[in-house]
């Protein structure tokens, strides 16, 4: 898999890992983050069990297992974290960071080690050494129960189903034609998305905090302005549409 | 702390280690042409040490032919302990069923399935302790390739003592390089060989 260093200062630095080459086809390919600190290291969505191994061995070259002290995953859907069972033999001193509402349904993953740590609606924030992050509510968009990660010091969010493209396994790390990248984008939010209230809501809140990246789960990175046309677009977008085949 | 790994952690870091090597031999590649370009220039005085740098560069390019090659070896044991370890769960699932319904009318209809996966299992599990010989022939292999460095190392020792005075401090940091670089090798591939034990523990 191939690794990008997005954001490094002296607390941390943020680490996308994605466009995996081995990856099976009917798989939808995902972006993992990963925060490294000091002494740890947050692995957010680390993704479904078909990536399990390539993951593991590509965080090992960065550092060693042990200093994966914590896991997030966003939602329960099995691209997030249906690695979990396997990552619980893997790691003997992890916390997974998760919307409170999924606990009982993520479990089914198997986890024996790991501790779960329910994240409230409204979210808290996780320190790791030097660094503070933020758990960014984003209920319904897609999952009811469901974060972003923000970090105020990176001005990054992690912003998971949101901004997802389904795009070529070899596509760029970056977006780089915000118009062109909408019609990657649309028909997942129209569809995956359940509410608008929720998405405009949603939309408020992160035009109130300063972001360089915002960094989803699939597809591209928006990077400066291109966040703001993320935004912009995604508040026109009707969303909670099951397009039907026009009959012509 | 590493002997506690988990088995295919145990494999996830071996294959980081010998990623590390590599980098490390391709260091020891530069030090090599480096070297060549120094006996070139000290000319007469440094004849006897073009040929070591082959020797260098040939050492170099073994170690990273072959640390890639046991990287790919390591990250595959890795992918397949992941793959046993769902077969085995799946067996030792299958097995508490069978305990909990063995008076169920069809239990047997199970029974397909348990030998398939079976199957699987010791496919997987011959598969991993194969991948697994290959691992370490390789790694000790490499190890013993290794200790040519030791000899390189004071070859141009004795060939930079020989080498005029504006050249001799060059070419003892040639021969410190390969020094250092192949001990460090030497320590991935130890550590590596360590850890191994954790794989075998598995393979049986
Ligand atoms: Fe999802
Ligand atoms: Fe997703």
């Amino acid at each position: 898999m191939k690794t990008f260093k997005i954001f490094e200062n002296d607390t941390h630095q943020w680490i996308v890992i994605g466009r995996d080459p081995d990856k099976p086809n009917l798989i939808i390919d995902t972006n993992q983050y990963i925060v490294i600190t000091k002494d740890n290291c947050l692995l957010m969505d680390p993704g479904g069990i078909e990536l399990f191994s390539a993951m593991l061995a590509t965080v090992i070259k960065l550092i060693p297992v042990e200093q994966i002290t914590h896991l997030f995953a966003s939602h329960q859907d099995p691209d997030i974290i249906s690695s979990l069972g396997l990552w619980d033999q893997a790691l003997n001193n992890a916390t997974l960071h998760s919307p409170w509402l999924w606990e009982g349904f993520i479990r089914h993953f198997g986890m024996e080690n790991i501790k779960f740590n329910g994240i409230p609606d409204e979210g808290n924030c996780l320190k790791l050494d030097g660094a503070s992050l933020t758990f960014f509510p984003a209920h319904y968009l897609h999952s009811s129960g469901n974060f972003n990660v923000y970090d105020p010091e990176a001005k990054i969010l992690m912003s998971g189903d949101i901004g997802a493209a389904i795009e070529a396994a070899d596509a760029p790390m970056f977006v780089d034609n915000f118009e062109e990248h909408t019609r990657k984008m649309e028909m997942f939010h129209r569809r995956w998305m359940p509410s608008n209230k929720a998405k405009n809501d949603w939309v408020a809140r992160a035009r109130q905090l300063d972001i360089d990246m915002m960094c989803p789960q699939h597809g591209r990175i928006f990077k400066g302005d291109d966040v703001k046309r993320f935004l912009d677009w995604f508040e026109e977008l009707e969303v909670g549409i099951l397009e039907q085949k026009s009959e012509e | 702390m590493e002997d506690n790994y988990n088995y295919f952690v145990a494999a996830a870091v071996i294959a980081a280690k010998l990623n590390e090597a590599t980098k490390v031999a391709k260091n020891l590649s530069l030090t090599a042409s480096n070297a060549r370009a120094v006996a070139l220039r000290a000319g007469e005085g440094a004849a006897g040490f073009k040929p070591l740098t082959e020797f260098i560069d040939r050492l170099a390019h073994v170690t990273i032919i072959s640390s890639r090659e046991i990287n790919t070896l390591a990250a595959n044991l890795s992918k397949m302990a992941a793959n046993k370890f769902r077969a085995d769960s799946a067996i030792s699932r299958f097995n508490i069923v069978y305990k909990k319904a063995a008076q169920s009318e069809h239990i047997h209809s199970l029974d397909e399935s348990y030998t398939r996966t079976k199957l699987h299992q010791s496919e997987l599990s011959n598969g991993y302790s194969k991948q697994l010989l290959k691992l370490i022939s390789e790694l000790e292999q490499l190890k013993d390739e290794l200790r040519t460095a030791v000899i390189l190392a004071t070859l141009s020792r004795v060939e930079a003592s020989q080498a005029g005075d504006s050249f001799q401090e060059q070419l003892n940091n040639v021969a410190e390089n390969v020094e250092v670089s192949a001990g460090q090798i030497k320590e991935y591939l130890t550590s590596s060989l360590q850890l191994v034990g954790i794989l075998e523990q598995e393979s049986t």
